[in-house]
């Protein structure tokens, strides 16, 4: 089955329950850069969270970010040039893709606390200036301080790989005992 | 250092068999003078004797110094990228080494292999610090054969061995502070490592820690980026008889730095069980008495060494005596075949073993929680040490 076909019908959805919800959810105030400059260039950020929320962004990035088995599929729902290897392989030996990331959604702190984490974004090929998080809510497309619905800024889940179990083994098929 | 004959314990089908050891004909060597029936991998005709001052100056020290040498050459590695990008370590894992060592993750156990002759200092050839073999040989059966040739009056009394290794790896455990289940894991299909985890398994429940084993297939993977075992649960602990270098290629590798499982071995450990370390080991303490020169196969210093006529090439990360190359005087000297020829090399300076009786021992130096406490030898026919060869065991006097 192929992974596009699924993302693409996401997609169309995500955009149509986008308009129902903009008037239903309730939004929340977050921050959103496309880099860690852009945040440091804007005065209303906190200079010293721009990096370390980059960094907890893009350490999710792998993890989170929707995976594809080939480039081309990657590619039609995010566009040429806009995806990159994810850092494993398949346990047939093939390699997987992922969008690239294109920006970040910054942590917030609500009365002193850490109430949600930083998360990394994606634009998408069919809606190219919108920001979108790793489970395809939209994030709008305004970068600094913004407004995006509370659903957005729910932790993204893992994208498992293309399989859940059986992803360690391959090598000890191939070269058989451990033993040094 | 010498190799005196022995006449074997009787009734060696039976021994095999309560330590589940595979005896079969052909495998063993009967006598001294060919092949017969006997214990596969393991060789009683004969055993190696050592004298006290060898074992404490000229193996135990030494190994432990080289330990030294080789935290000193993972603290630089983890800050110095350059030094990960040799080793071939995927970028992708840096973050996650580099904060395993700094969080002091603790190691359990390695095995040095050193050649010695009894004179001369003994020499550093690699480091398994990963996934050694030869555990329970060295552990339980080679003890067990010193109590009983010992006690039948075939070796004399008296002696000893450099054998601590089981009640060190029992008393290691608890200090690895592993809370809840720890699951062992490992390639299913291979027997040996099977049998050597499974030892570490019941070493681990002798501690008091509650185990359970699975294959390394077995292991999946869950929405919140956990490993789970076969019941969904989620993994926290993972001792593992499977290399660093095959689990970062992997599919689920990717996962790891981010799955909150412990590891043992710790991530850092893939900075010493790669033959990388050898060049790293002295271009940090080059001339030190217990390294030989090495260097990575591109670096110029590599071709001088080659010039000599005498050099040995492997690949960094070959295991049991795959694809190296022994040249001597000029000549190639010995080559094995195996799976590796596509890594990256490293060329090392060539001293040769000792030939004792037309075989040639390498001696192992087994080290628990960093302290040498085991001493394993394995005799080969060729001066590459692979998986025909066998333990043979030692014995202390004088």
């Amino acid at each position: 089955m192929k992974r596009r076909n699924t993302f693409s019908v996401g997609l169309m959805m995500g955009v149509s329950l986008l308009v129902l919800s903009a008037c239903e959810e309730p939004k929340v105030e977050t921050s959103i850069y496309e880099s860690v400059e852009q945040c440091k260039r804007d005065p209303k950020s906190v200079k010293s969270e721009c990096e370390s929320n980059f960094k907890e962004a893009r350490a999710q990035h792998a993890a989170v970010a929707p995976k594809y088995a080939t480039k081309e599929d990657c590619m039609a729902d995010f566009g040429a040039d806009k995806c990159e290897k994810a850092p494993y392989k398949t346990t047939s030996g093939g390699s997987v893709f992922m969008p690239l990331m294109m920006g970040y959604m910054m942590g917030s702190m609500m009365g002193g606390r850490r109430s949600m984490t930083s998360q990394p974004l994606y634009r998408s090929a069919k809606s190219p200036n919108t920001f979108r998080t790793a489970d395809n809510k939209s994030a709008g497309s305004t970068t600094g301080r913004t407004r995006v619905a509370r659903s957005a800024t729910s932790r993204p889940t893992f994208k498992r790989s293309l399989q859940s179990r059986g992803g360690f083994g391959a090598s000890g098929r191939r070269f058989g005992s451990s033993a040094t | 250092m010498l190799r005196i004959p022995v006449n074997e314990r009787p009734d060696l089908m039976r021994i095999a068999s309560e330590h589940g050891l595979e005896y079969s004909a052909g495998t063993g060597t009967g006598t001294s003078t060919g092949d017969g029936d006997g214990i596969t991998g393991w060789d009683e005709s004969a055993y190696y004797q050592f004298t006290l001052r060898q074992i404490e100056e000229d193996l135990e020290a030494p190994a432990e110094e080289l330990e030294g040498m080789c935290m000193e050459v993972v603290d630089r590695a983890v800050t110095t990228e350059s030094v990960l990008q040799r080793l071939e370590i995927p970028e992708h894992f840096w973050d996650y080494i580099a904060e395993s060592w700094r969080s002091g993750e603790k190691n359990l156990y390695g095995r040095m292999d050193l050649s010695y002759d009894g004179k001369g200092p003994a020499k550093l050839l690699e480091y398994n610090a990963d996934t050694p073999t030869a555990l329970y040989e060295t552990a339980v059966f080679q003890w067990e054969w010193f109590e009983q040739t010992t006690e039948m009056g075939l070796v004399p009394k008296g002696g000893d061995q450099l054998n601590d290794v089981h009640e060190s790896i029992v008393d290691a455990f608890p200090l690895l502070g592993i809370e809840g289940v720890a699951h062992f894991a490992c390639n299913n299909d291979i027997e040996d490592d099977k049998g050597t985890l499974q030892y570490l398994e019941e070493c681990a429940q002798e501690a008091g820690v509650e185990t359970c084993f699975l294959a390394m297939e077995e292991i999946g993977l869950n929405d919140h980026g956990q490993l789970t075992d076969l019941e969904d649960r989620a993994i926290r602990t993972l001792f593992k008889l499977y290399p660093w270098e095959w689990i970062m290629a992997e599919e689920f590798g990717a996962e790891v730095p981010n799955c909150g499982a412990r590891f043992i071995e710790p991530p850092w450990k893939a900075i010493l069980s790669n033959k990388g370390l050898m060049p790293l080991l002295w271009g940090m303490f080059e001339n030190h008495p217990n390294l030989l020169p090495a260097y990575f196969e591109d670096d110029p210093a590599a071709a001088e060494l080659i010039d000599t006529g005498s050099y040995v090439r492997k690949p960094m990360l070959s295991r049991q005596g795959a694809n190296i190359k022994i040249v001597q005087d000029g000549q190639t000297h010995f080559e094995s075949d195996g799976p590796y020829s596509e890594d990256k090399h490293i060329i090392q300076g060539f001293q040769s073993l000792p030939e004792f009786e037309g075989r040639f021992p390498l001696v192992g130096c087994w080290l628990v929680a960093s302290k040498a406490v085991g001493l394993c030898i394995r005799e080969d026919k060729t001066l590459v040490t692979g998986k025909d060869s066998r333990c043979v065991p030692h014995v202390i006097a004088g």
